[in-house]
């Protein structure tokens, strides 16, 4: 595979990254000291900064080294993550954004973008030190042991950074063999400039007992040259065997190391292949020290053998930094290979054709059992019984394939609040909570665009300005939750501001004006509420440029009611609103319970039924429709005469009472006919709106029976009851 | 060539010449430590220095070491081209301590 | 002609469906033969189990399970405002696929309630004829034209007109007047 195959990988993954920056400055935006999203942030530009130079798009890694350089001394502590550096973080993020859509059109970045990376960069560098704002590498150049011969030098720090560091000590014969040290320090003018010789004499032994012949000097040299670390070994060749031969690279090799450490092929986690791979240490140094270590590990217990990292560290063979940055990418790798082996990438066509398949399994299976019932063969019975039971795993374990985290679509929430709350000039910040929340694929698909505009709504029209909140003796910043949770079967989400409110009066003026409602009429506070869904409806005084763009409430409505969901608000003046969103955990698939009416069978989704019972005999129809459950008073809704079906003549008929979102009532049937799983089947636009029914499923006799909308049907209940009530 | 230490007078200055290699190292240490025992001040002229290599820049480190263990004020001088070159290659000026003359373009004849 | 042009909206060439394009499948309601172009039919099927749906205006007959996708069944006579259809041994469903209002290439799957079906016809384009202004026994938007047989004629109906969803979507208004008799 050559390069420029790879490029598109490259352009996904830094994509990718760019992803994870921006859910980790959301993260930072709410708490700006959150290590493990300052290390994401730093890590993503990192990565990027790393790939980009394997393909050698230079201005990219300029950009983000500079960037990884602010980043760095946040890591350190050095600097916090204020909002206006977030802002700035943000931008860049765009910016490299925009850079890599100029790499992937094949282009070169134009003179607005070249002089937005300037200005960006500018931005950056107010973060720096001036030396380390230079364009060589902020990682500084460390002494390797505390009495450190290096110091000695008295090396220009600036300078530093691009000198190899040789530490030479030669074998005591090297003389005899007609080896003089000086000659190597001569000879490696020839592949450089040797800046600084330190002689080490400390090893000269008293007069009497040194012989002349022996060589005991050591040599710490600064070297600038271009040459690879193992030009610089193969120097040494000759004397290898009998000297110990260091060669430190230049920090300024850093970043080169960095970026090539993330090329090491990730099948080569090892960390000697990842620092041989990337250059730090030569093969030749890397088998001496795993010889080193195998000896150690024979001679001693195994656990007193230095780790590699250690002892090259502790050999002077390679600066901490190195190792450690080469450890961070062993780990990286190897977290990434681990999370490979736990995820697996599947096309969601296929996973929707199983889908489709478990549904038939579904019904097949029923149509069995259906069969099966009527036979007096007690093994059949068992064996269906069986394969029942498999079929049940088999479909909870394909609904669980399509369960993804709501985190995700929330995380886009943390822009949108920001660039929503900039265009408006409030001060608003988001707290998430419950993002692990799980829900189907698609229902979080869907579910994007009316959250989207509930956020924006909240921050729109919900939460007032800092002037008029300070005016109300509320904090300035505004507050926008959004939480999810699981209850009760089904998931809830919710969208909570601490504006000002919904102002009842004005709803209710608009809607008599609209004639929705008669001019005398003077509905409670959820029903006002519930008019902001109507169509075409909107209380935004003024048309802002953010809502208000004529997709309205009544989208959000339409698109939850597809969802077999429904919407609620709570709102007081003064102290805000929320929006609570009530969805079913699953699209495809449900526990249902089977009751029939007037000879025709509907569904009832099982996670909304409570219980069963028989009519009690005392309750003769016609009069209020009402249950005394337990002491609980119980609005009752007749389904025959709902739906306007003609009476059957049962002699007892049963209540089901079915709850969702806090409502509970019965629901009048003939006949319960017991648990089935449901596959759910759309009705089709011809069916669009129809009260009280949600879809349709396949029973296992091959007949069609109508899944009810307990939550359409519970709201009827209540406004039907209303309705009575007010006559 | 060969390599000697001679002694000029008897308050202690002697001259070194020839090739201060490690081909006469040996005689070389035993020469060059026992004139510390003849004075207390002691001035040796690298002059005639012809060649330095490692193992003559350890004498001399040696000798230097030596001296100021034995209290003797060691001085040394006329560092001809062959021994700076060693000196600034191993930038060892300053842990030998002697003022160094360098000498103009034109007095550097003698470099080889 | 009328019908040419409103058919070659839905093929691509004429010419190749030449044969087809003038191939018309007749059916009985109530005693009146119909017919429809072959080109919109996918099966026919005979009368299974029926699930009504309530609140739907009469002439939605219910759904059917056709292999595991349900389709709505129209019962014709009482979209031409005639009573219901009797159920009988030869009572069929025609199962026809029309483009969906809206979508693009979407498809809707639709059932059409009918007591007999006779046989395939052929009528030339030339020989179906402009519906009659007034005078037929059914809405006159509902008719295509009148195709001329040996000794008679049929009523080409126009399918799409008949089952256009904006006449069909009666839901809410239902909706409504169910509440206000539930609540009475």
């Amino acid at each position: 595979m050559s390069l420029s195959d790879a490029l598109p990988t490259f352009l996904a993954e830094a994509r990718g990254l760019l992803e994870a920056m921006e859910t980790a400055l959301g993260v930072l935006d709410g708490n700006p000291n959150d290590t493990g999203a300052i290390n994401s942030l730093f890590r993503a530009a990192h990565t990027i900064k790393g790939s980009a130079g394997l393909f050698g798009l230079d201005h990219i890694v300029d950009f983000t080294h500079e960037m990884e350089s602010v980043l760095d001394r946040v890591r350190d502590g050095a600097l916090s993550l204020n909002s206006s550096r977030i802002e700035l973080m943000l931008l860049c993020r765009d910016h490299i954004d925009r850079l890599l859509e100029v790499v992937e059109i094949g282009s070169e970045p134009d003179e607005a973008l070249l002089t937005q990376g300037e200005e960006l960069t500018a931005r950056l560098r107010q973060d720096l030190p001036a030396s380390a704002a230079s364009p060589s590498d902020p990682i500084h150049w460390a002494p390797v042991t505390g009495d450190d011969p290096v110091r000695n030098l008295g090396s220009d720090p600036t300078e530093g950074d691009t000198l190899w560091h040789l530490s030479l000590r030669f074998g005591r014969d090297v003389l005899r063999h007609g080896m003089d040290p000086l000659s190597f320090i001569h000879y490696l003018n020839t592949l450089g400039e040797v800046r600084q010789v330190y002689t080490v004499t400390d090893a000269l032994p008293p007069a009497e007992e040194m012989d002349p012949e022996s060589c005991y000097l050591g040599f710490e040299i600064r070297l600038h040259s271009e040459a690879d670390k193992q030009c610089i070994e193969d120097v040494f060749d000759f004397v290898r065997e009998e000297s110990q031969i260091r060669i430190l690279p230049p920090g300024a090799h850093f970043p080169q190391f960095l970026a090539l450490m993330q090329a090491v092929p990730e099948d080569n986690h090892r960390l000697g292949e990842i620092l041989v791979g990337c250059g730090a240490i030569t093969e030749r140094e890397l088998e001496h020290m795993l010889d080193a270590q195998a000896r150690q590990k024979s001679d001693a217990s195994p656990t007193s053998a230095p780790r590699l990292g250690e002892a090259l560290v502790q050999e002077e063979r390679i600066q901490p930094e190195l190792v450690g940055a080469a450890l961070r990418r062993q780990q990286e790798v190897r977290r990434r290979q681990a999370q490979e082996s736990r995820l697996l990438r599947v096309r969601a066509d296929k996973l929707d054709s199983l889908i489709d398949l478990v549904g038939e399994l579904v019904i097949a299976g029923a149509g069995l059992q259906a069969q099966v019932q009527g036979q007096g063969d007690t093994a059949l019975h068992e064996s269906a019984q069986e394969i029942a039971r498999l079929v049940d795993g088999i479909r909870d374990g394909a609904m669980n394939l399509r369960l993804v985290e709501i985190g995700e679509t929330f995380s886009r929430f943390g822009r949108v609040v920001r660039d929503v709350s900039r265009e408006t000039g409030k001060d608003i910040a988001l707290r998430i909570e419950g993002a692990e929340t799980e829900l189907d694929k698609t229902v979080v698909e869907r579910l994007a665009d009316p959250l989207t505009h509930l956020v924006r709504n909240a921050i729109d029209h919900g939460i007032e300005s800092p002037e008029i909140r300070q005016a109300r003796s509320k904090p300035s910043q505004g507050q926008l939750h959004l939480g999810a949770r699981h209850e009760a079967g089904s998931v809830v989400i919710e969208i909570m501001d601490d504006g000002g409110g919904l102002d009842r009066e004005r709803i209710l003026a608009k809607a008599k004006e609209r004639g929705l409602l008669p001019s005398d009429a003077e509905p409670d506070d959820a029903e006002v509420w519930n008019l902001i869904f109507e169509p075409g409806f909107s209380t935004a005084q003024s048309v802002s440029n953010l809502s208000g763009r004529g997709v309205g409430m009544d989208v959000v409505k339409q698109a939850i009611d597809a969802l077999r969901g429904g919407i609620e608000i709570e709102s007081s003046p003064g102290q805000g609103s929320t929006f609570r969103i009530r969805l079913p955990l699953s699209l495809a698939i449900i526990d249902g319970f089977r009751v029939s009416v007037s000879g025709n069978e509907y569904v009832v989704p099982l996670d909304m039924v409570l219980e069963c019972m028989e009519m009690p005999r005392d309750l003769t129809e016609g009069e209020t429709p009402h249950l005394n459950l337990r002491g609980d008073v119980l609005p009752l809704l007749p389904l025959g005469a709902f739906f306007g079906l003609p009476k059957a003549s049962v002699t007892r008929r049963n209540i089901v009472v079915v709850q969702w979102g806090g409502r509970s009532a019965g629901l009048l049937v003939d006949e319960l006919q017991g648990q089935l799983q449901a596959v759910i089947k759309p009705l089709g636009p011809l069916f669009k709106g129809l009260p009280g029914i949600s879809g349709s499923t396949i029973l296992g006799s091959g007949e069609v029976a109508l899944v009810l909308d307990v939550p359409g049907l519970l709201e009827r209940v209540v406004s039907v009851d209303s309705a009575s009530y007010l006559q | 060539m060969e390599c000697r230490l001679i002694q000029q007078d008897r308050r202690g200055s002697f001259v070194l010449e020839g090739e201060l290699t490690i081909h006469h190292a040996l005689d070389m240490k035993q020469a060059l430590l026992s004139v510390l025992a003849q004075s207390e001040s002691i001035e040796i002229s690298l002059a005639g220095v012809t060649e330095m290599d490692t193992a003559g820049a350890q004498l001399l480190l040696m000798i230097k070491r030596a001296a100021e263990e034995q209290g003797v004020a060691l001085r040394l001088k006329d560092h001809t081209s062959a021994v700076r070159t060693v000196v600034e290659t191993m930038q060892l000026a300053g842990t030998l301590g002697d003022p160094m003359l360098i000498p103009g373009e034109a007095a550097d004849g003698d470099h080889p | 002609m009328n019908l040419v042009k409103s058919h070659d909206t839905h093929q691509e060439s004429g010419e190749d469906n030449a044969d087809a394009l003038s191939q018309y499948l007749s059916f009985q309601i109530k005693g009146e033969s119909y017919a429809i172009g072959i080109l919109s039919i996918r099966e026919i099927i005979q009368y299974g189990r029926v699930t009504s749906v309530p609140m739907m205006p009469d002439f939605i007959h219910g759904v059917i399970n056709l292999r595991g996708a349900v389709v709505p069944v129209i019962d014709l006579a009482r979209r031409f405002g005639k009573s219901a259809t009797q159920i009988n041994r030869r009572t069929c469903v025609v199962l026809i696929e029309l483009p969906n209002e809206g979508g693009e290439n979407e498809t809707q799957l639709l059932g059409l309630l009918v007591d007999t079906v006779n046989e395939v016809v052929d009528i030339p384009p030339e020989a179906v004829l402009p519906p009659p202004a007034f005078g037929s026994r059914i809405r006159s938007d509902f008719i295509l034209g009148m195709g001329k047989l040996a000794d008679d004629f049929i009523i080409v109906l126009n399918v799409p007109r008949i089952l256009s969803r904006g006449d069909m979507e009666w839901v809410n208004q239902l909706d409504h007047s169910a509440l206000k008799a539930d609540a009475n």
